[in-house]
């Protein structure tokens, strides 16, 4: 890669720049909006089974099961039921993101001590407190692992997902190759593939900064 | 079942190896009936469709075998190359006692799992040329950080008694690594080996784009020409092919653990 590579590569960023902000955005809504989904379902699910010897295995061999599928299959098997587009995306990311954070919540809410647990019932609150104001708070810091687990993995699967018409900067990638051989198309794909790395990281960097805001205060460490 | 919480990419595609010698759990012969029901159900469905002729052109068996001889042999390839180079590579680092150099390593191999596949494989291909060996070369790229993290992994938690132990004992270095830590860091090397395999069959999904086959050609070819019955066959076929090959390397992880864990 020489001079001339790169100040092409410039001229290239400046002129798309409102393009490139644009597939950047859409991709970040677009994984953020499945993971919230994701997270909603996954801790709900969590919470359903994991006291549950029987649904508890079920749904975390079901989770292995589910990663193990290829995500450009389980994409391409939502296409006939939902057709293209931002649909099938989403649905096919929560998918994904649900795996990681289902089994997370199990373990985490599992982890917490069950002395703590009985103290709560002892001072007098019910179950459903005893999960949000004890059990929940302190499986918390294990269940966002799982989240930003979920948000690595969705960034790029999110990337495939322009094959299905989903949005982002997937679509870079695939401009790069359906113009191959032209002078851009090195450009597009570069610019696809490290705009992915630098969201991916970024969303990392931003996971630690929940992880501190969201924790209750006695577990900091 | 003992479950673990997932900390970074690696670990979440680790599922429960079974560690009290149950060999025959839910998951062991749950896994193989599932496939089978499934891969029957399709049979069956593809076999009460009247197909057209543009179906019949890539749904019949030797259409079907090709592009899935294509695909494992893609992943197998793939896998063998990676098992090769990533495994000494970290035996090698796991000898470098340098926190700065498995920090650099760490964080390459964090940067790398944020790499989308697919950018990877097509950024290859613009650079170089479309086919085979540019997929291959994908492959193995995307798959060896996690094999070379978890020797890494395996080796440094070998409890440094034992390695003292085998030394006090007279043992050379070469006997301690291959007696000691190697035997006690297999169980995490091949869950990363088999992390590495899962990657594979789903790269190799996407190596149809750059003309390397695989049965990522049916999903694209069913895609581009409206034709789900061909759609759903690759994309299912696919799925059971990554789902047989986690349930042979989970059986091969379970085999291979020393029987003293």
């Amino acid at each position: 890669m020489n001079n001339s590579f790169f100040s092409d590569f410039g001229l290239f960023l400046t002129k798309r720049s409102a393009d490139i902000a644009e597939s950047a955005a859409e991709h970040l809504v677009v994984v953020l909006v499945s993971l919230l989904i994701a997270t909603v379902v996954g801790v709900g699910i969590g919470v359903l089974v994991w006291n549950r010897p029987i649904a508890r295995s079920l749904s975390i061999a079901g989770a292995g099961v589910g990663l193990t599928i290829p995500s450009m299959a389980l994409l391409a098997l939502l296409i006939p039921v939902l057709g293209l587009g931002w649909v099938p995306t989403i649905a096919g990311l929560a998918f994904y993101a649900l795996l990681p954070i289902i089994r997370n919540t199990v373990v985490g809410l599992s982890e917490v001590p069950p002395a703590v647990s009985e103290s709560a019932q002892g001072m007098g609150m019910g179950p459903v407190r005893t999960l949000f104001r004890v059990q929940l708070p302190m499986a918390w810091p294990v269940v966002l692992t799982g989240v930003r687990v979920s948000a690595q993995l969705s960034m790029g699967i999110a990337a495939i997902a322009a094959y299905v018409g989903g949005p982002g900067l997937g679509e870079m990638i695939f401009k790069g190759l359906s113009s191959l051989g032209s002078k851009n198309a090195l450009n597009y794909a570069l610019v696809g593939t490290v705009g992915v790395i630098l969201l991916a990281l970024l969303l990392d960097a931003a996971f630690v900064l929940i992880r501190r805001l969201t924790t209750s205060r006695g577990l900091r460490v | 079942m003992t479950v673990q919480a997932s900390r970074d990419l690696a670990t979440a595609f680790g599922t429960a190896s079974n560690r009290r010698g149950r060999y025959f759990s839910f998951k062991r012969i749950g896994t193989p009936v599932v496939i089978v029901v499934v891969l029957l159900a399709l049979y069956w469905w593809l076999s009460t469709l009247a197909l057209d002729s543009i179906e019949l052109r890539t749904l019949n068996w030797d259409y079907l075998l090709e592009r899935t001889f294509e695909h494992l042999r893609l992943t197998v390839v793939a896998s063998a190359i990676v098992a090769v180079l990533a495994i000494p590579a970290g035996i090698a680092l796991s000898r470098i006692h340098s926190r700065a150099v498995h920090a650099i390593v760490f964080g390459i191999a964090n940067v790398g799992q944020s790499t989308p596949a697919i950018g990877l494989v097509i950024l290859l291909a613009i650079v170089w040329k479309l086919g085979f060996e540019v997929a291959l070369v994908g492959l193995v790229a995307y798959s060896i950080l996690p094999v070379l993290r978890n020797t890494l992994v395996g080796l440094q938690q070998v409890d440094s008694n034992l390695t003292e132990a085998a030394r006090g004992m007279g043992m050379r270095p070469l006997q301690v690594l291959a007696q000691i830590e190697l035997p006690l860091a297999i169980p995490v090397i091949v869950a990363g080996l088999r992390t590495a395999l899962v990657f594979c069959v789903g790269v190799a999904t996407v190596a149809t784009f750059i003309n390397a086959g695989g049965l990522g050609d049916m999903i694209v070819n069913g895609l581009k020409l409206q034709r789900w019955p061909v759609l759903i066959t690759g994309a299912v076929v696919v799925s059971c092919i990554a789902l047989t090959i986690d349930w042979l390397a989970g059986l091969a992880e379970d085999l291979l653990k020393p029987k003293g864990l």
